[in-house]
């Protein structure tokens, strides 16, 4: 039996359009607090490195923190060319998320920022330095040169590791001034001993916008803490947030790869229109000669079925941007650096609401042992800290 | 009728030519361009990458010929002992520094017996111990254990990683200059100093600009 050509390309045409939604990118997991970078797939290795290094280091796990950083820094670091899922990444007809995730700007800048943490608590502030440089290497890479390398934090901390190699740091400290607009950062202080590092508040999300999902934009969470004061020694020290990783993230402007997805939609959006135009029109044509087996109802087969391959190429499009994002980054980013004598110390670092207000859930106490000798004692406290 | 045999095709092809008419454009070196190594004086049309196997392989056998070179060391009276000071890294690269030392000291004592020998600084804890057992009677010395027999430096050996970088919308270029001296423990005279340079630069993957 024969079908009539109506109702055969109505049929297919319903099937095609059925299968035209875009296959959605896997979202970003959320953070599972377990390491499960063996079983996950090599292109999101980096990103479970990442969030286990941050958790690490929250537990006082640093050992475990510098073997997740230093892998994940040895896919950052180089120069990624001829990767193929990179390439894959960049065709039309997959998603951005197959490519191996590096992270954009911010989060790199973060691994790297960690990493220079651990290396000053081992005594290595020139590695240190090294890390706080390649961090502010990679936020150059901006649309709006006004943003670029703009963290101040990193700059400070250069110029801070240079003064106490007694090398000169006053470049790094005026950069970081002019980066700092809001507040005045103190003079370096060779006598300080203790350097505290804080971070709190909750990282940025990313998520997809545009009509295929083809532009990459972050969402600012709400975060509790906004500053924190720390009490030690008779000192009372209160730290305001040195960078804002929001700000950060938000002001990187287009990537390549953004134009890249946005050819994918428009490749998309054409074909799909083109597809639509073909098979009605096909639809029609065939139609009105009543199956009579004339030129017509050749040519109405034939723009239906170039129609329904248009939708096929079309449905397999995937422009989406990836969303894939390092969820468990805090917001600020604080520094504080002070001197006390040898011995014990008991400090307790507060969170503060953005009035101003202690948040008492947050608040964490560290026990300080200063050795004698004038090698730098380094604190890390964040706001989910665990370990204190 | 001829022209239903070649309808199907042409739709086809129509349909072809409207998405090599959608391919990407715009983006300039969609892959990336491969890392090159460059001559440091040869200008490089962007920047690059960090110290890699290679480089240090390259450097400290400069340096290990270069010391073997130098009049201090050839022509000693009696052998030169020289301790290794921490090498300081001014670069952006995070790295072992003590590998490039360790691999100065191995190949001179590989390839200059004699001519030069290290004191094992880094283990003096663990020979004071021993001393300090020997001292004591807890354990035999074939030697008189009071004698001070721990030798002094002749000379101090360090060095350090300078680096600069570029990047631009064509790449990232890095240029590290390695440079070591051989310091006098008497007179404080530096009595060499040599150094190497390289060049490194390349392209990201669209994927990831």
């Amino acid at each position: 039996m024969k079908l009539s050509f109506p109702i055969w390309a109505v049929g297919v045409s319903l099937l095609v359009l059925a299968g035209c939604s875009t296959p959605q990118s896997d979202s970003a997991k959320s953070f599972s607090g377990s390491s499960v970078i063996n079983s996950t797939p090599a292109r999101d290795k980096v990103l479970w490195e990442y969030r286990d290094a941050l958790t690490a280091l929250r537990r006082g796990q640093l050992d475990e923190a510098k073997r997740l950083l230093d892998d994940a820094i040895l896919s950052i670091g180089g120069i990624n060319v001829g990767d193929k899922d990179a390439k894959r990444a960049r065709r039309f007809f997959s998603g951005e998320d197959k490519k191996t995730f590096i992270g954009e700007p911010y989060e790199r800048v973060m691994a790297y920022y960690y990493r220079g943490i651990l290396y000053w608590m081992d005594g290595e502030p020139d590695n240190a330095r090294a890390c706080f440089r390649s961090g502010q290497f990679q936020d150059s890479d901006t649309e709006n040169k006004q943003y670029s390398s703009d963290y101040v934090l990193l700059d400070y901390l250069d110029g801070l590791a240079s003064t106490k190699l007694a090398s000169d740091g006053s470049d790094a400290f005026k950069r970081a001034q002019t980066a700092s607009k809001s507040f005045s950062l103190p003079a370096y202080d060779t006598k300080s001993n203790v350097l505290f590092f804080l971070d709190y508040g909750s990282s940025p999300l990313k998520y997809s916008s545009g009509q295929y999902g083809e532009q990459l934009r972050f969402r600012e969470r709400t975060s509790l803490a906004h500053s924190a004061t720390i009490k030690v020694g008779g000192q009372t020290i209160r730290s305001v947030p040195n960078d804002d990783l929001y700000f950060q993230a938000t002001t990187r402007g287009g990537r390549v790869m953004d134009h890249i997805l946005a050819n994918k939609a428009v490749f998309k959006s054409a074909t799909s229109a083109a597809g639509d135009a073909a098979i009605i029109s096909g639809a029609v044509l065939g139609s009105s000669q009543q199956g009579r087996h004339s030129n017509a109802d050749e040519i109405g087969l034939g723009l239906a079925l170039a129609g329904v391959a248009s939708k096929i190429f079309s449905a397999a499009t995937v422009p989406a941007a990836d969303t894939r994002t390092w969820d468990n980054l805090p917001q600020y980013l604080s520094f504080a650096a002070i001197s006390l004598p040898p011995g014990q110390h008991i400090a307790k670092v507060e969170f503060n609401d953005a009035q101003g207000r202690a948040l008492p859930n947050l608040t964490k106490t560290v026990t300080i042992n200063i050795p004698p000798g004038s090698r730098d004692n380094v604190i890390y406290v964040s706001d989910k800290s665990t370990n204190s | 009728m001829k022209h239903k045999n070649l309808f199907l095709p042409f739709s086809f092809l129509a349909v072809t030519a409207l998405f090599a008419g959608c391919a990407t454009s715009g983006v300039r070196n969609p892959s990336g361009v491969r890392v090159t190594e460059m001559r440091p004086d040869e200008r490089g049309f962007v920047a690059g990458t960090g110290v890699e196997s290679q480089d240090l392989v390259a450097v400290t056998d400069k340096m290990a010929r270069s010391i073997l070179s130098t009049p201090e060391i050839a022509n000693a009276q009696g052998i030169p002992r020289v301790v290794l000071e921490p090498v300081v890294n001014d670069t952006r690269f995070p790295i072992n520094k003590n590998i490039f030392l360790t691999r100065i000291r191995t190949e001179l004592n590989t390839k200059a017996r004699n001519k030069v020998r290290f004191l094992a600084r880094e283990q003096m804890k663990v020979l004071e111990h021993e001393r300090d057992l020997k001292q004591s009677g807890a354990v035999t010395s074939n030697s008189d254990p009071n004698a001070v027999e721990f030798k002094g430096a002749d000379f101090f050996l360090t060095g350090k990683l300078e680096g600069m970088t570029t990047r631009t919308s064509r790449g990232t270029s890095d240029y590290v200059l390695y440079s070591f001296q051989l310091i006098d423990a008497r007179t404080s005279d530096i009595i060499w100093e040599d150094s190497a340079e390289i060049k490194k630069q390349g392209l990201e993957d669209a994927a990831y600009r």
